[in-house]
């Protein structure tokens, strides 16, 4: 099967304040990032803050621009594309943000907001847009009667709702979920993962299903990528990765997750997260992980094979 | 799936509160262009003969100094003035908002060339800019108007620009290029009417400020060329002759003074009427309060109770309840947890507590008995404001969601801890700075000297949570309420954070009460001893944590629980496998349905749980508000 987004050796550098007279300080959000999205698949990606893992989503759309990458999208090589070919291309590409309050504009009504995307690629013109636009707010479960309202009469499950019926709107074959079910009350966020989970099937989209929770990635991904200060640091099946974690991080954080049936040994931590201005030497965790070696500090561990369909960036085989 | 009714669509008829400062502005801008029709007299005939002649029938407001009739001169200046100020505001707020859109939205070269085009501008004193260009252009219209809009587009620029910029980071415009939408369609789609408020605002300002400024460069000879009528002119000419026709100064000013204030009102009416979100408010509906007490005395180790508690927000007519009916009991060395989702009344409760209620919400019922450290009791909801004050830090005690804005970023955080610390104990303030590093070194911060002497800034969002810990620790209050502490941070600080909640509630040496509210179930099950559920502004359910937890009685808190995906380990939506979701949303407060307030959500409601809303059931230690419960069942047998 072809992938229908690969990402090799994707980097971003910010600027951060000035460095003598006209050096700037950089500061490294990402690093070497490689990843895979298939036809159909749901890709998560799970970190705590300043992992990077929002940074991910809007490089590979193109909302920013990244430093070195190879990037392509259903064949098409994303960095060389012009703005013409590219918005285009943004067709198949969405995004759903994670604060429902921001992402729609106060502004417009639904129609307006829902219309916006179709104008834009011409689609469903003239007579046919009036069905397309019911259609759309029928697969999101609102009452197509909402169409001339405004944002704010809406609640925060329903307008997140909007948000992915305009992703939905221009037919995308992969959409970015950047935390898209984060700020929703638990009884919403279950509503929404249950029909992002049937779009998926409905329609065959590819997701990549940014989130700090590893439950709610665990059960929407088919596989998950582990992020720690903008670097990999475990790939693998949802399941495998949640349930036995390769790398140390993993299991830290997997059992600093709050259950109801209680963990029966939490892995703690050292220390803070180190700044990403200042990362460490060798593996950007070993200042936190209870099973560093000195050797850790030599040498940036690699993504190697480690078991069925996984990858993980630890020297150790030792532990877990 | 029912939106939440809350406004009419506006009509497009003109809003009513429109009507006023429109009326007021048109006849104020109609007025002098419909001079002709007032009055027939010519501005500029001079009759020397009936020079500064008060009032007839003639001529109304009386003749200036040249014998010209005022009222003639009065309207026609306005034609002048007026023209003169709105069509350089006009241009200067085309010509900079376009350059503050432009340059937010691009960036790069555009930015640059934005802010330093205003700058280079605003670096010349308005006046002696003014003064140079007439000088070399000669007096007259065009140059005023050319002269006003050149020292205007600045400070156009300057709010679009800014505006624009808070915009364009917005997840709505981020959405739209993420579509393909055309820059130009974003920037004048999108960004413009977003940033119309403060615009139009800038507008009304201008606008004002340039008939004042034209009136004064007519008044210094440098506008309007005489005999051509200004208000400008006029107060020029009149004011040679104040002490003898004290009218004369008057009638010009008047003017400029009514125009002025008709374009601020209008202006501001305006701006309230763009926003989308200034015609919200919908009919309350009516409820019926249950009042049925829970009985129990206040035993000894009860620190804090809560009984019958009842919120509402007053409006004409019916008032709104926000909280219906809440009693918590909360004892010395226990954690109760308060669980619900947004709205649910969960932190009004709280707040109500702490005697923190917004001003717009009012207890109409209930009481809030504290036990005070010296053993007293005392009603939070009675309290004045001075002996509030004293409980609160003292007694009682608050931590919240945002540990950045809860501490006061331009102080160091030591100075902070010891204000607090003196603000309740008078003692020396060495001693206070040891108190202060005692107690950053019992919430786990390292090298607590250190960072006594730090910024908040210069923390982490986990060790903030640590010192904000520490500073509601100083007065050793019986009673801790942490409002969502943990919901901020990351899962592994988290971890941290409940870890020390923890390790204080047993070690801390008067037996702390902790109040914990969450929305986070996981969070709630590892911490409390007791949870009580909240909904719709009532608890639902309420008993010791492990019972609540693992046998809700409750439907709510069984669709809570269930709704959770770490309550489904085996499922996983490849498999085809949903969360067992509620339908529906939290109705709100006002329009909650008769009966049980979760009925219409509800998997198991019969048609009789519409009639009546159900009271708490259940013995001592397990209560829950459900007519279905096995609890309510065993009092009906």
């Amino acid at each position: 099967m072809t992938a229908i987004l690969e990402v090799r050796d994707l980097n971003k550098h910010y600027p951060v304040g000035r460095k003598g007279l006209f050096g700037k300080r950089m500061m490294q959000v990402l690093r070497d990032v490689s990843l895979t999205v298939h036809p159909g698949e749901v890709l998560g990606l799970v970190g705590e803050s300043g992992s990077g893992k929002s940074t991910i989503g809007k490089a590979v759309l193109r909302l920013i621009d990244s430093d070195s990458a190879a990037m392509t999208f259903g064949g098409h090589d994303l960095t060389a594309l012009g703005p013409e070919d590219l918005r285009r291309l943004r067709k198949d590409m969405q995004i759903i943000f994670q604060d429902p309050y921001a992402s729609l504009d106060p502004r417009k009504t639904i129609r307006a907001v829902l219309s916006e995307a179709l104008d834009t690629h011409r689609l469903h013109t003239g007579a046919a847009r009036e069905g397309r636009l019911t259609e759309l707010l029928d697969m999101v479960g609102l009452n197509p009667a909402f169409l001339d309202r405004r944002p704010h009469e809406f609640s925060g499950g329903q307008r997140q709702r909007i948000g992915i019926a305009r992703a939905l709107a221009v037919e995308p074959k992969f959409i970015v979920c950047d935390e898209a079910v984060s700020a929703l009350d638990v009884s919403i966020q279950a509503q929404v993962l249950n029909l992002l989970a049937d779009l998926r099937v409905s329609h065959g989209i590819s997701l990549l299903f940014i989130s700090h929770d590893l439950s709610v990635v665990r059960f929407i991904s088919d596989r998950v990528m582990v992020l720690y200060l903008g670097r990999v640091m475990e790939v693998g099946p949802a399941d495998a990765v949640h349930f036995h974690p390769q790398h140390p991080y993993t299991a830290a954080l997997v059992s600093a997750e709050p259950s109801l049936k209680h963990a029966p040994h939490r892995i703690r931590l050292e220390g803070e997260i180190p700044s990403p201005l200042s990362p460490p030497s060798g593996c950007v965790f070993r200042s936190r992980c209870p099973y560093a070696l000195p050797a850790c500090a030599d040498s940036v561990p690699p993504l190697r094979p480690a078991g069925d369909n996984r990858l993980k960036a630890c020297i150790r085989d030792d532990i877990l | 799936m029912t939106a939440i009714p809350a406004s009419r669509f506006r009509a497009p008829a003109i809003p009513r509160r429109m009507i006023l400062p429109g009326v007021l502005l048109a006849a104020l801008i109609v007025i002098p262009f419909a001079a002709p029709l007032i009055t027939e007299a010519n501005p500029i005939q001079i009759s020397v003969r009936e020079r500064l002649a008060p009032p007839s029938w003639e001529h109304w407001l009386g003749q200036d100094e040249f014998g010209r009739d005022r009222l003639a001169r009065v309207l026609h200046g306005g034609q002048v003035s007026l023209m003169v100020a709105f069509l350089s505001t006009t241009l200067a707020c085309l010509v900079g908002t376009l350059f503050g859109l432009i340059g937010a939205y691009f960036r790069g070269p555009f930015q640059f060339l934005t802010t330093r085009l205003s700058d280079v501008v605003l670096c010349f004193p308005p006046i002696l800019l003014a003064l140079l260009v007439v000088t070399l252009f000669g007096p007259g219209t065009v140059t005023l108007v050319a002269v006003l809009s050149i020292l205007y587009f600045p400070a156009f620029s300057r709010i679009a620009f800014s505006e624009a910029l808070r915009v364009s980071a917005l997840d709505f415009v981020e959405a739209s290029r993420a579509l393909g939408t055309p820059s130009r369609r974003i920037v004048f789609g999108t960004i413009l009417p977003n940033i119309a408020g403060p615009v139009s605002v800038q507008y009304s300002l201008t606008a004002a400020a340039a008939i004042t400024i034209e009136s004064g460069l007519s008044f210094l000879g440098l506008g309007v060329v005489p005999p051509a009528p200004s208000w400008g002119q006029m107060i020029r000419g009149a004011r040679q002759f104040m002490n003898q026709d004290p009218l004369g100064i008057l009638i010009p000013c008047v003017a400029l003074t009514l125009t002025i204030y008709a374009i601020n009102f209008f202006c501001d009416r305006l701006r309230d009427t763009l926003d989308p979100k200034g015609n919200g408010g919908g009919k309350d509906t009516t409820s019926q309060p249950t009042s049925d007490g829970q009985g129990g005395g206040a035993a000894g180790d009860v620190v804090a109770e809560v009984r019958n508690l009842r919120l509402d927000i007053p409006r004409p007519g019916q008032p709104v309840p926000v909280i219906e009916d809440v009693s918590l009991t909360l004892r010395a060395n226990q954690c109760t947890a308060l669980v619900g989702e947004s709205g649910s009344g969960k932190s009004l409760s709280a707040l109500a507590l702490m005697g923190l209620l917004p001003g717009a919400i009012r207890q109409s019922a209930g009481t809030l008995t504290l036990r005070r450290k010296s053993g007293e009791m005392v009603d939070m909801g009675r309290l004045t404001p001075k002996q509030l004050e004293d409980v609160r830090g003292n007694d009682v005690a608050m931590i919240f969601q945002e540990p950045m804005t809860s501490l006061n970023p331009v102080h160091k955080v030591g100075a902070q801890m010891v204000e607090a610390i003196l603000a309740h104990r008078p003692m020396p303030k060495a001693e206070a700075r040891a108190q202060a590093i005692r107690l950053l070194t019992l919430v786990g911060i390292n090298e607590a000297e250190r960072r006594f002497n730090g910024y908040p800034h210069e923390m982490s969002g986990g060790m903030r949570q640590r010192v904000m810990i520490a500073m509601a620790l100083t007065c050793e209050p019986r009673l801790l309420i942490a409002d969502e502490p943990t919901t901020a941070l990351d899962v592994t600080i988290q971890a941290e954070i409940i870890e020390l909640l923890q390790k204080l509630r047993t070690d801390y040496a008067d037996g702390l009460s902790l109040l914990f509210i969450s929305h986070n179930l996981g969070v709630v099950a590892e911490i409390a001893d007791r949870v009580a559920v909240m909904y719709s502004g009532q608890v639902v359910e309420e008993g010791p944590a492990k019972q609540i937890l693992t046998d809700p009685h409750h439907p709510y808190t069984r669709a809570l629980l269930e709704s959770m995906p770490s309550s489904h380990e085996e499922a996983h939506s490849t498999r085809g496998d949903r969360l067992q979701a509620v339908e529906g949303t939290p109705p709100l407060p006002g329009r909650r349905p008769s009966g049980c307030t979760f009925r219409d959500r509800c998997p198991i409601a019969l048609a009789s749980c519409a009639l009546d809303r159900p009271p708490l059931f259940g013995g001592s230690d397990r209560h829950v508000r459900c007519f279905r419960a096995p609890e309510a069942t065993q009092e009906a047998a």
